[in-house]
């Protein structure tokens, strides 16, 4: 496995409800990646299609792997790319179970996928009216590191992140479709995540206009001490280039021992305390 | 959060760079040359036109002044003017009289003493003038209606509101006139007291009952879901007059969307047809 890969952050505006548009962002996007001597790029929640597509939802979200994941693991196979992005999946069992999904895949073809488990519901999002949250933590063992996910809302929850990092996870990929006025919580919680878990986190959000919701962008690769390594323009498509190195994290990790301080007791009591909320 | 007019402060340069962003990505996404409005002399629309300037350039701005007898004001059109020059915008003037005395003479329950339904016949034409040009010329309409004055209903329904974007929608008037004054619109002209024009010294804050700096606050509150009582303790004023404004607020949606139907298929208009908007 490699001590130190290169990331690009590819913070992209989707053409909304146009899977062959943003294939080709895609396309572009790893080969500009490839170019620049990056292992990975990853690219928004939901970049396939759009964030804001409501109804059309269900004619625009595939299996995976599906069509779009194919072209994708092509891609990524010519290119000898890791990519990750975010697409609207539909159950292979059911016709209309959807799911906001996290596609990973590599020059092998196609790795493994995370579907996210909070979906937001409130103010201007409207996730669980079209998806059934997720119910599996994903770790991918690959040849550039023990690679975790998460997904926009999920940072919110201290557990999903941290339930990757004691699965193995040494940087976390938190794809992401974030309005504007949320930019405060999101520049905290990545900082925390990473922090608390003493991990690298690579965060890329989305940028562009759809339905009046302005996405920030604002991309980023978080240090296992929160320090932010790399950071993309807000507001406007960047393209960022970073690395990680795996070594900075037993130095991370002994000066703040999160991980030996774990105390599984307490877990216990959160869960029936919570359930009593 | 304690309610003062602090909560009513905006970052006026990042809103300024959000509102024109909007502005350009919808006139971009959706083809159209430009852009139609209306420049009444007022500070929304001031502020509307010298946004559309600032994101796609004042010669894709067409400001139509349509002034009308009963109410015509040298010093509206004077201050229009100078936003237009300011901005270098494409003006015409579009006397509106001829074509309200057609509607007077052609309605025959028309009632010349009921001043708010003739009144709202001038708003609506005022549409009509507008959608002209945006169709003719291939625009998009931009509306200047403020937060304040739609949570009220303080606007014609399909008249004065009909617009493709309505930019400044989310911004309160009191922080409408703080981000006028930061873009370049005359402070005196960012301060003046609104009128609707729909008849001779009809006042905003005298029709509604109360200064929008107060109003503002209000409104900000049951935004955020305070209550009645929380909203009138922390602004030491009277209950009742927050329960007029909140009641006042709640009664108008209609005006606000749609028209409703009743729910009878699979999907329906305006209720569960939920669809993006394309632009």
């Amino acid at each position: 496995m490699k001590n130190k890969i290169k990331l690009a952050l590819a913070q992209i505006s989707s053409k909304r409800m146009d899977k062959q548009a943003n294939l080709h962002r895609f396309e572009e996007g790893t080969r500009k990646a490839k170019e620049q001597g990056a292992d990975m790029v990853i690219f928004p929640e939901l970049s396939l299609t759009g964030y804001v597509i409501r109804d059309q939802i269900y004619e625009l979200a595939e299996t995976i792997p599906g069509p779009a994941v194919e072209r994708v693991e092509q891609i990524a196979k010519e290119t000898g790319m890791y990519v990750v992005f975010g697409m609207p999946e539909v159950s292979e069992k059911t016709k209309a179970t959807l799911y906001n999904t996290a596609v990973f895949v590599g020059p092998e073809g196609y790795i493994g996928k995370y579907r996210k488990k909070y979906l937001p519901t409130h103010s201007v999002f409207e996730e669980k009216r079209y998806f059934r949250p997720g119910y599996q933590t994903a770790v991918y063992d690959t040849p550039i590191g023990k690679i975790g996910f998460c997904i926009c809302y999920d940072l919110f929850f201290p557990e999903v992140t941290r339930l990757a990092r004691l699965k193995g996870a040494q940087l976390i990929i938190s794809i992401s479709a974030s309005p504007a006025v949320r930019r405060n919580y999101f520049e905290i919680l990545t900082a925390a995540r990473a922090l608390e878990n003493t991990t690298f986190l690579a965060y890329v959000n989305l940028v562009g206009v759809q339905d009046g919701l302005q996405f920030w962008g604002g991309s980023r690769l978080v240090a296992p001490t929160g320090d932010i390594l790399a950071k993309a323009k807000y507001d406007e498509e960047d393209f960022v280039m970073c690395e990680v190195n795996y070594n900075d994290m037993r130095p991370a990790e002994t000066f703040i021992p999160t991980l030996r301080d774990l105390r599984p007791e307490l877990f216990d009591e959160l869960k029936r305390t919570c359930e009593l909320l | 959060m304690r309610l003062s007019p602090s909560v009513l402060e905006i970052d006026e340069q990042d809103i300024a760079k959000r509102l024109t962003r909007f502005i350009k990505d919808y006139v971009d996404t959706s083809g159209a040359k430009g852009v139609v409005l209306g420049l009444s002399g007022g500070v929304d629309s001031a502020t509307v036109a010298a946004l559309s300037a600032l994101a796609i350039g004042g010669d894709r701005v067409m400001a139509l002044m349509l002034p009308e007898k009963e109410t015509y004001s040298a010093k509206d059109i004077e201050d229009a003017q100078v936003v237009a020059k300011k901005f270098k915008l494409q003006t015409q003037v579009c006397e509106i009289t001829p074509a309200l005395e057609g509607f007077y003479k052609s309605i025959p329950i028309f009632d010349p003493a009921d001043r708010l339904c003739k009144g709202n016949i001038k708003a609506r034409a005022r549409m009509i003038y507008l959608y002209y040009y945006a169709n003719k010329l291939n625009r998009i309409v931009v509306g200047s209606s403020d937060k304040s004055e739609t949570m009220m209903g303080y606007f014609t329904k399909w008249g004065d509101v009909a617009a493709d974007i309505s930019p400044i929608m989310d911004l309160y008037k009191t922080q409408v006139r703080k981000l006028a004054e930061h873009i370049g619109i005359p402070r005196e002209l960012a301060h003046k007291p609104s009128t609707p024009a729909l008849w001779p010294n009809q006042m905003a804050e005298g029709e509604l009952g109360i200064k929008y700096e107060l109003l503002d606050q209000i409104l900000f509150g049951l935004e955020r879901f305070m209550t009645v009582e929380e909203i009138a303790e922390q602004l030491s004023v009277e209950k009742a007059q927050v329960e007029k404004v909140k009641a006042r607020w709640l009664d108008v949606e209609h005006k606000r969307r749609m028209s409703l139907t009743a729910k009878i298929e699979y999907r329906t208009v305006g209720i569960d047809f939920r669809l993006p908007h394309h632009t």
